[in-house]
């Protein structure tokens, strides 16, 4: 008898008698742009509103002129990332610009699939990173999120602010490992 | 092998006074962010019961749901494994990374997220042992790493540090100056040492939070961005898991997403909630499933709702015993109130002291996100424990006299005099005796009244 057969085994012979699936609803909220921008903020974010996406440029070249390496496939790049760039590479990018899909209002959170990132390790190697986000997908709970999403394909990250830790005396420190901030650009 | 209680083991935490004062309070502090990102969610209790009702439905059929889940990893070209305990969980992975990393002239490299169970399977003393390189990534992590010490709590796994300490641990092996103690400034300096691991690792590790039977997925969420780091730049991935992690599929997964951080430290989410289902072309992707005492556990109809926790550390933050004895007390992988309703089920004689640590306030369970009558069930270990003639002698033969003292009115009436009597004449020292009413260590008896509520009754009924 395999491992495997005998989990399954074990499971089949003590696991209790059907216990019926509840009915999960797909609550109500409050999906407003505001209540994101609010959420983001409180969780070491910064949300600036565009009017058009366009002006995404322009908000870079205001907000972080400073930072050499840039990689995007939105605004100007100086640094060409795709699925097979090698770790030497990555490990220099200043500023990724990627597209976010869909915005969380109850928790500041966007969702990033595997297609936007050009490279799946680029979100988290960049030193700073620019999520754009058009207002019309900002939903109002995790519920309605994974509705409006098809699925979750190869591999794909809800990214709520920079990365964080409070590992030493809960004392929070902005910029672990990740992204040392997080910038969401809406329009 | 003597092997210490949680007794003996709470009492050594609480010699130092300060620091018992600071991690009680340290983790109350976590308890009230808990509370206040749950108040303004007002379908809170709600999720809490979908959360408890979707994981009863799941383990009543967990074996279909795991093979649903495996068919659709597969189908995603993940290889999937089983491990029946700790000893093949750690071959598994152990073959996993020979065979897929061949290095010369040096030892293949690991980096790992957060894992419990990796803890529970003792997997780093094995991988060390045969010559692989392992490397705790998650900061709390590194740091007891570092002092080769376990995590005291399983979401903030150096609770039991001060900064001065993580200091010292960081200066001794990451060169950071001497006395340096700004939180920011260690992070830092991890931050790169880290860095250089990551980039370096071969493997990458991870735990894992939810398996999704429908789409063969599974999710990892971590607030420093260190498992996403280490998978996306390793050739290979290791994701290890209990079988009771399995949840039916996305939608479910809301309903848990929405629970687990804010729970845990009071974040209205983690900084990452990950989805890996395929692996990018020409890497790897393994996951090992692991039975290790579950299915036994989940036999166990009292005891089998245990398998529903989510791991989010708010029973242990609190516990009023938990807070004031640190997770070492507990010497099992999970302490806090939910080790010590699972920790039996693995070895009952070691861990017959850990359902009494416990005032079965039932705080744990009103916190709890997936409503696991924790209280409850470590009141129902303890009749295990007695019933298996482990309590100690002294509590036992107190109860057993207790017992005979509470069926018998008479004698009843007689031993409340006597005592009233006693305590009156007795000297304090031997009243407050430590050895022989260790209630007395640190509380005072009330002054002895004249007489019973009984004499006091009868006396004055009308």
């Amino acid at each position: 008898m395999t491992s495997r057969e005998k989990i399954l085994a074990s499971i089949a012979s003590n696991k209790p008698s059907l216990v019926t699936m509840p009915n999960v609803p797909i609550f109500e909220g409050d999906g407003s742009v505001e209540r994101f921008k609010n959420v983001l903020e409180s969780i070491g974010g910064t949300a600036v509103e565009l009017t058009t996406k366009a002006e995404c440029q322009e908000a870079i070249d205001k907000y972080y002129h400073d930072l050499v390496n840039v990689a995007s496939d939105i605004v100007k790049a100086n640094v060409s990332i795709n699925l097979d760039t090698n770790k030497d590479i990555l490990e220099q990018v200043d500023l990724a610009v990627i597209q976010g899909e869909i915005g969380v209002a109850e928790n500041g959170t966007i969702w990033v699939p595997e297609s936007n990132m050009l490279n799946r390790a680029l979100p988290f190697i960049t030193q700073h990173l620019v999520l754009v986000l058009d207002k019309h997908n900002i939903v109002a709970n995790m519920q309605q999120a994974y509705d409006k999403l098809e699925g979750v394909g190869n591999y794909g990250v809800f990214i709520a602010g920079p990365s964080k830790t409070a590992d030493i005396e809960q004392s929070l420190v902005i910029g672990a490992h990740g992204a040392r901030s997080m910038m969401v650009l809406i329009y | 092998m003597s092997h210490q209680n949680h007794p003996e083991l709470a009492e050594a935490f609480n010699k130092d006074f300060e620091r018992t004062t600071w991690h009680d309070e340290t983790l109350w502090f976590v308890r009230q962010k808990r509370d206040k990102a749950v108040y303004p969610i007002p379908e809170f209790q709600d999720l809490r019961t979908l959360a408890s009702e979707i994981k009863d439905h799941t383990l009543s059929n967990l074996d279909n749901y795991l093979i649903e889940f495996e068919q659709n990893a597969i189908k995603n070209g993940v290889k999937v494994h089983w491990a029946a305990d700790a000893v093949e969980h750690n071959q598994i992975v152990m073959e996993i990374i020979k065979n897929s990393c061949k290095v010369e002239g040096r030892n293949p490299r690991l980096v790992k997220s957060k894992s419990m169970l990796t803890e529970e399977c003792h997997l780093n003393d094995f991988l060390e042992k045969n010559n692989i390189d392992v490397v705790d990534t998650d900061l709390g992590e590194r740091i007891v790493q570092f002092r080769n010490e376990p995590p005291s709590h399983i979401v903030l796994p150096a609770i039991h540090l001060k900064k001065e300490d993580v200091g010292e641990t960081f200066y001794e092996h990451l060169g950071t100056a001497k006395g340096e103690k700004d939180p920011q400034i260690l992070t830092e300096a991890a931050r790169q040492h880290l860095r250089g691991k990551f980039v370096a690792a071969d493997v990458a590790l991870t735990g894992v939070n939810f398996a999704i039977a429908e789409t063969g997925s599974f999710v990892v969420c971590t607030n420093e961005g260190n498992a996403d780091l280490g998978v996306n730049l390793a050739k290979v991935h290791i994701a290890c898991m209990g079988i009771e992690k399995i949840i039916p599929d996305l939608h479910h997964l809301s309903v848990y997403t929405r629970l687990l951080a804010r729970s845990a430290t009071g974040q209205p989410v983690t900084t990452y909630t990950s989805h890996f289902t395929k692996p990018v072309e020409g890497k790897e992707m393994h996951i090992v499933i692991v039975d290790n005492g579950r299915t036994q556990q989940l036999g166990r109809e009292d005891f089998r709702s245990s398998l529903k926790c989510i791991r989010c550390g708010a029973c242990m933050n609190t516990c009023p015993v938990y807070r004031r004895s640190g997770g070492h007390s507990y010497d099992f992988t999970v302490p806090g109130p939910i080790g010590a309703i699972l920790s039996p089920n693995i070895d009952l004689h070691k861990h017959k002291s850990l359902p009494f640590a416990s005032t079965l306030c039932g705080s744990c369970s009103d916190v709890c996100p997936v409503k696991i009558d924790i209280h409850v069930q470590l009141y129902k270990w303890r009749q295990i424990v007695g019933q298996a003639n482990e309590l100690p002698a002294a509590k036992k033969w107190a109860m057993k006299g207790m017992a005979k003292v509470l069926s018998m009115p008479k004698v009843y009436d007689l031993s409340g005099k006597l005592a009233r009597g006693a305590l009156r004449i007795l000297p304090h020292g031997l009243t407050h005796n430590e050895s022989m009413n260790p209630w007395a260590k640190a509380r005072e008896l009330p002054d002895a009244p004249k007489q019973s509520f009984k004499e006091w009754y009868e006396e004055n009924r009308q």
